[in-house]
């Protein structure tokens, strides 16, 4: 899996691209946890290039999650279409996250919560 | 059953009187447009206007009662649902070559025959729907396609006249044309539903402007009274031996027609809708041929469920039983209006060649939109290539069945009948070696997901399965993998095996390890990121929803994990 991290003003974009399974989980969640400590805490998440996200990779989520809440932060997630979303449906977890239809949506919510 | 949103009346409601009569007089719109067909057989037989109009009475009785049967599900008839019937093309082809060959008699006597063979058909379809996967549907479609298309050029040449094409003939067709397309693409609600109609209407009158169009029918159009019983003078029926198979294979379309037609019904006036009830398909399988022959025994032309309701459906919102009654009841009507009859049986040669281009573009994508709505292997790609080259060739080759003998050059006169005899045939040859059911093992430090993946792509490809069935399996199989070999010790490799028929996918996965549990519920967040049962609690979880059926147990000394996908 490769991930793409990106800067823009006080919003980091992370762009996980390939699959988040258990092999690649652990470093998903590593690269976010990471982030959020060292200080971004406003963060959006595409998953437009993901193929495949296992339970594994939702556990990753909500540990970002979590973190970016204890730190006041704001976490949005855009790109969860077609089986992506199909994935959260069954996960129950489209009503856990702030999903959002575009990423300039997504940065514009995350920005907002000022 | 649950009314999906975007219907305002689904099948089992009673809407308003104005909503109920409209709807039915959008429908009936549709129907006039199809009446076009028995008009050019009657023409292809030499019939008298008189023998004409006729026809087309005695088909809109039989379409009348025909669509108020399918409505109301009694006994063996009836799908229940809303699905007009009118003219089909799948008839057309065999239709225009039995009028040549024996004219009046003979369509009727085969359209009785094709009806019966329809009928005969509904009654097997669950064991037959092997030997008529989706992809020969979408062929008889494309085909019925071609066909109308060919015969909308023969008369914009005006070959179906006798005479050489005359510019003004092109001009009419052009305009025909221009008005029905203007119409569909750049207007919104009433004038697009029937630009069709409207197009007709438009070509019909400044043809009849211009001169054109048959003195002779023309002038039956003043002559007949407002009101009048339908007349059955041209009624006589005969059977040639030559034209059996043509007529089999219409019946034989014709059932596949309404089966798509009744499935794409039931997928409309249901959210929660997975498969097609087959119940109520062959019902209505069983009513659309008893129509036909009955349609043919009355002295008319063979009729079918029409597709083109379905888009007046969606448009609507309305799919109300009811408006079946009321459709019935207008066509009913029409059949006791001679004048009504007598402009459908004179409109011109060029109005029809607009009409029938308009209408074939539309027939030819719901051909291809069937075609590609399952996975596609080299032997479907073999058979829909060599039976559309086989129609093609029957379409650009008319002359090539000149010396056949007459049984082989019924065959050869319809792309319909060739392009769908050659699919069949391949059909059944290539089922050689296709196996329902198959196993693949997986190594646990391989890359499993890949071969999975791969797996059940080409099985899938293979087996003709809707493509998110095999999206939902390779899920439910790469998930199941993931966790059984992070969390139960799995010993050795684990083995897949797949079954498939047109109705069930199954998978059974299974290993020496320690059982992996399907939970009912969902674990918390909390404990989902706590700890590493909670996240593969949550796999089972999720695998358990991702199946129709998800098992699992222990059965010599083996962990067996069991998925149920319905088809």
């Amino acid at each position: 899996m490769d991930l793409v991290i990106t800067r823009s003003e006080n919003v980091s974009t992370v762009e996980p691209r390939g699959r988040i399974d258990s092999v690649t989980a652990k470093e998903f969640g590593d690269r976010l946890s990471q982030l959020i400590r060292s200080g971004a805490n406003r963060i959006v998440i595409d998953l437009a290039n993901i193929a495949y996200i296992s339970s594994a990779g939702f556990r990753a989520l909500l540990i970002a999650g979590k973190l970016v809440e204890e730190t006041d932060g704001k976490l949005a997630l855009c790109g969860v279409a077609g089986e992506v979303k199909r994935l959260f449906d069954l996960a129950s977890f489209t009503d856990l996250f702030l999903i959002c239809g575009t990423r300039d949506d997504c940065v514009a919510k995350v920005q907002a919560s000022d | 059953m649950k009314k999906p949103a975007e219907l305002a009346y689904g099948v089992d409601e009673k809407p308003p009187g104005v909503v109920t009569w409209l709807s039915a007089a959008q429908h009936v719109a549709v129907l006039a447009v199809v009446m076009i067909f028995p008009v050019l057989v009657s023409r292809e037989a030499g019939a008298s206007p008189a023998a004409a109009a006729g026809i087309l009475s005695a088909g809109m009785l039989a379409m009348g009662l025909a669509t108020i049967l399918q409505a109301s599900s009694r006994g063996p008839l009836g799908s229940g649902y809303l699905a007009p019937t009118g003219f089909q093309a799948v008839y057309l082809g065999p239709s225009l070559a039995a009028a040549k060959l024996g004219g009046l008699p003979l369509v009727f006597g085969m359209t009785i025959f094709a009806g019966l063979i329809e009928a005969a058909v509904s009654r097997l379809w669950r064991p037959l729907r092997p030997y008529f996967p989706p992809e020969l549907s979408g062929l008889v479609v494309l085909f019925t396609a071609m066909a109308v298309a060919a015969l909308g050029i023969r008369y914009l040449l005006g070959e179906s006249a006798g005479e050489p094409a005359r510019s003004l003939n092109w001009a009419v067709a052009g305009l025909t044309l221009v008005t029905m397309v203007a119409l569909n693409l750049w207007t919104r609600g009433m004038p697009r539903m029937f630009c069709a109609l409207i197009g007709t209407v438009a070509g019909y009158v400044v043809a009849v402007w211009l001169g054109l169009g048959s003195v002779q029918e023309l002038a039956a159009i003043a002559a007949s009274p407002l009101v009048d019983f339908p007349r059955f003078e041209h009624l006589a029926w005969s059977f040639d031996l030559s034209m059996a198979l043509p007529f089999a294979v219409s019946g034989v379309a014709a059932a596949m027609n309404t089966s798509a037609n009744l499935t794409i019904f039931q997928r409309l006036n249901d959210a929660e809708w997975v498969r097609p009830d087959l119940g109520s398909i062959s019902r209505a399988t069983l009513t659309d041929g008893l129509a036909s022959s009955a349609s043919g025994a009355i002295g008319s032309c063979g009729i079918s469920t029409l597709s083109a309701s379905v888009g007046v459906v969606v448009a609507t919102g309305v799919s109300s039983r009811r408006i079946a009654y009321s459709i019935g009841a207008i066509v009913f009507v029409l059949a006791f209006l001679p004048k009504f009859t007598a402009v459908l049986v004179a409109i011109p040669g060029p109005v029809v060649a607009g009409a029938l281009l308009f209408m074939s573009c539309f027939i030819l994508i719901a051909g291809m939109q069937i075609l590609t709505s399952r996975m596609l292997d080299a032997r479907k790609t073999l058979v829909i290539g060599f039976s559309v080259a086989a129609a093609l060739a029957v379409l650009m080759f008319p002359a090539a069945s000149a010396g056949a003998p007459i049984w082989l050059q019924s065959l050869l006169d319809s792309p319909l009948v060739a392009g769908t005899l050659v699919a069949l045939a391949l059909n059944l040859a290539f089922r050689v070696g296709v196996r329902q059911k198959v196993g693949l093992a997986i190594d646990v430090a391989a890359n499993y997901a890949k071969a999975i993946e791969d797996f059940f792509m080409q099985r899938g490809a293979v087996w003709g399965a809707r493509p998110d069935v095999i999206r939902r399996a390779v899920f439910g199989v790469t998930q199941l993998a993931e966790t059984v070999i992070e969390n139960c010790n799995p010993q050795g490799p684990l083995a897949i095996e797949a079954s498939f028929d047109e109705f069930n996918l199954e998978v059974h996965v299974s290993y020496v390890g320690d059982l992996l549990e399907l939970p009912e519920s969902r674990p918390t967040d909390r404990e989902i990121r706590e700890s590493e049962d909670g996240t593969r609690r949550l796999a089972g979880f999720m695998l358990r929803r991702n199946a129709d059926r998800a098992q699992s147990m222990r059965q010599n000394g083996r962990a067996i994990i069991h998925f149920h996908f319905d088809h």
